[in-house]
């Protein structure tokens, strides 16, 4: 095993890496756009209803689908790592979408009130009070979206951009449990190691819900 | 000064919150909003610094229109206690408190100061500055709340029901202080409740609120429990608004007279002496100052002679109701009356009390009889 392991060294290392690349910058660009949707939303009763609509649909798209799709609706060629990048951040913006929308939909109403009461502009409420109180929410959509994505990232093994799904689809091409193995042992040890590092951000960017079971 | 002229509210659903209500707020001074569940107080305060527009009508402050005025500087010069706190739970006590300072673009350092400042003055403990709302009593929350309301000094004050989360001795407390305050700040302050006693200790001027969101009276609160306008009130103020009414009947001129005393170091016997020279049972033990300590039975045993504490005495400044007080846990069943070190200077029975306040009302023409007064307002509702 640790033979394997020192001889594969260099194969094992590249895949884990784009593991990271393709599993992460999604969630990076689907935060990034789902918070200013998930605002609009909140506020605008027009908004509100196509969005949480258009997040459904794209959310039930299976994943392979939209891999193999993803080429011949943007153009890209069929190798790209793009296209996982593409609608992993899809999925992703469909899911924290829901999860920014409810966290602020959960922000107590005399929080709100008393934000306008003292003269706070719609603006600066929304995201000096509303965005930060909904922070747990989101975080928690995080977690489920970063573990989804590690999984969802093997899944584009299949169509050649896998990173540690390459290691699956390898090993069972030349019969060997090691690359399995590895495989499975890494892309787990990923989603955990990224739940946890969600949750550590989430724990020092919220210290006020600590307070709250220390009381 | 804040003005409501016709000021009527309808909710989209049809809901009416008030209908044409017109008042004047005065300024310096604390107007009482008082009235049942769901009558419209919260509605007219709201409408106040603009959460809630007016279907008809107008509100001024210090003459102009506040439909005119910018709704977040409006706000700002407008300290609100919201009725559930709303405390903002992801930022610390004191940089609640320096929510308006910050918005007002104030130093931080000096805001942060000035707050824990306040939160000592609305009786909180300068180390809760640094937790979250969440680790606070809902009574400390209110504080709080108090405390966010007053940062920016603002002249106008929008309260309410402030002090509807805490238990009646606490409540007591705070309302104690809150006048403490007020006669420091003299600020121009709008007060819900529907706690009608709260309302009259508090209250320059108390607004009664009735159903379908319509202003009943408006009247200094003395002049309220004296002569309800109808039975809605008469009911609201209920059955012992005599014995509220006394709060504000000054003890000044109740008839006291001498009562008789022994020193504190009387023997038994002189006591015994004093009781049946003068014919009175109980007799008053004063100290070397002159100050009352305790009520002896003129016919006791032994050494304690059915000692009883002096309770409540009163002054010439405070009111009947505290004479009465006094008089009633007396088993003499007089209250001490006593000047502003604290010697004794009379006594006044509770019969008298009564005879005396009974008096004061048939020279003001109404009728001397509560029962009477009740039955009059009634016919004519
Ligand atoms: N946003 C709203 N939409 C519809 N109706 C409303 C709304 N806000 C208040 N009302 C109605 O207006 C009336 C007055 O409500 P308001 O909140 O002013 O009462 P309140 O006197 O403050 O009562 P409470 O003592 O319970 O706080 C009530 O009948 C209430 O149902
Ligand atoms: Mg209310």
């Amino acid at each position: 095993m640790i033979e394997f392991l020192s001889v594969n060294q260099g194969r094992i290392l590249g895949d884990l890496e784009q593991h990271l690349y393709l599993s992460l910058l999604p969630i990076i660009i689907g935060l990034v756009i789902a918070i200013p949707l998930g605002m609009l939303a909140a506020n605008s009763r027009w908004a509100n209803a196509p969005l949480l609509g258009l997040s459904s649909v794209t959310y039930s798209i299976p994943s392979l689908a939209l891999f193999i799709a993803m080429p011949g609706i943007i153009g890209t060629k069929i190798l790209d790592p793009i296209n996982v990048v593409i609608a992993l951040s899809l999925y992703t913006t469909a899911l924290l979408f829901r999860s920014v929308l409810d966290g602020l939909r959960a922000v107590p109403e005399p929080v709100k009130q008393a934000s306008t009461a003292m003269g706070m502009r719609r603006a600066r409420q929304l995201l000096t009070v509303e965005l930060p109180v909904a922070i747990p929410v989101v975080a928690a959509g995080l977690r489920v979206a970063a573990v989804s994505n590690i999984s969802l990232v093997s899944v584009g093994a299949l169509i050649g951009v896998g990173g540690l799904g390459d290691l699956f689809t390898y090993g069972f091409q030349i019969g060997s449990y090691y690359y399995i193995g590895s495989g499975i042992v890494l892309s787990v040890l990923l989603a955990l190691i990224a739940d946890v590092v969600i949750v550590v951000i989430q724990r020092i960017a919220t210290p006020w819900t600590r307070a709250r079971a220390a009381r | 000064m804040i003005e409501f002229e016709s000021v009527t509210k309808r909710f989209p659903g049809g809901g009416v919150g008030v209908e044409d209500v017109s008042l004047t707020i005065p300024t310096g001074k604390i107007t009482v909003f008082v009235g049942p569940s769901g009558c419209g107080k919260t509605t007219s305060l709201r409408m106040i610094n603009r959460m809630l527009e007016p279907s008809s009508g107008r509100i001024l402050h210090d003459g102009q229109d506040v439909a005119k005025l910018d709704k977040a500087k409006l706000r700002r010069g407008m300290g609100y206690v919201i009725q559930q706190v709303g405390l903002l739970p992801h930022r610390t006590i004191v940089d609640n408190v320096c929510t308006v300072p910050f918005l007002l673009g104030r130093s931080k350092a000096r805001a942060r100061a000035d707050a824990v400042a306040l939160l000592e003055r609305v009786g909180l403990d300068p180390v809760i500055a640094k937790r979250y709302p969440a680790q606070l009593s809902g009574g400390q929350q209110q504080r709080v709340g108090v405390a966010r309301a007053l940062a920016a000094d603002p002249p106008v004050m929008l309260m309410d029901e402030p002090f509807s989360a805490v238990d009646p001795i606490v409540r007591e407390s705070l309302q104690d202080e809150f006048l403490r305050l007020q006669h420091d700040l003299g600020k121009t302050i709008v007060f819900v409740t529907h706690d009608v006693d709260e309302a009259v200790k508090l209250g320059d001027q108390v607004a009664v609120f009735g159903g379908g969101g319509r202003l009943v009276q408006v009247d200094a609160p003395e002049d309220l429990l004296g002569r309800p306008r109808n039975a809605f009130v008469a009911s609201l103020i209920g059955r012992d608004r005599g014995y509220r009414r006394l709060s504000f009947v000054p003890a000044r001129d109740l008839p006291s007279h001498d009562v008789v005393t022994v020193s504190t170091d009387a023997t038994t016997r002189e006591v015994h002496e004093t009781s049946e020279r003068t014919g009175k049972s109980w007799v008053l033990s004063v100290d070397s100052d002159g100050r009352p300590v305790s009520w002896l039975d003129g016919r006791g045993d032994g050494d304690d002679l059915g000692r009883v504490p002096v309770g409540n005495t009163f002054t010439d400044d405070d009111s009947c109701r505290a004479a009465l007080d006094g008089a009633l846990a007396s088993p003499a069943g007089l209250a001490v009356h006593v000047d502003a070190d604290g010697r004794v200077v009379g006594g006044v029975g509770h019969d008298e009390i009564a005879r005396y306040v009974t008096s004061l009302r048939s020279a003001e023409g109404g009728t001397a009889e509560d029962a009477g007064q009740d039955a009059a307002v009634e016919a004519d509702a």
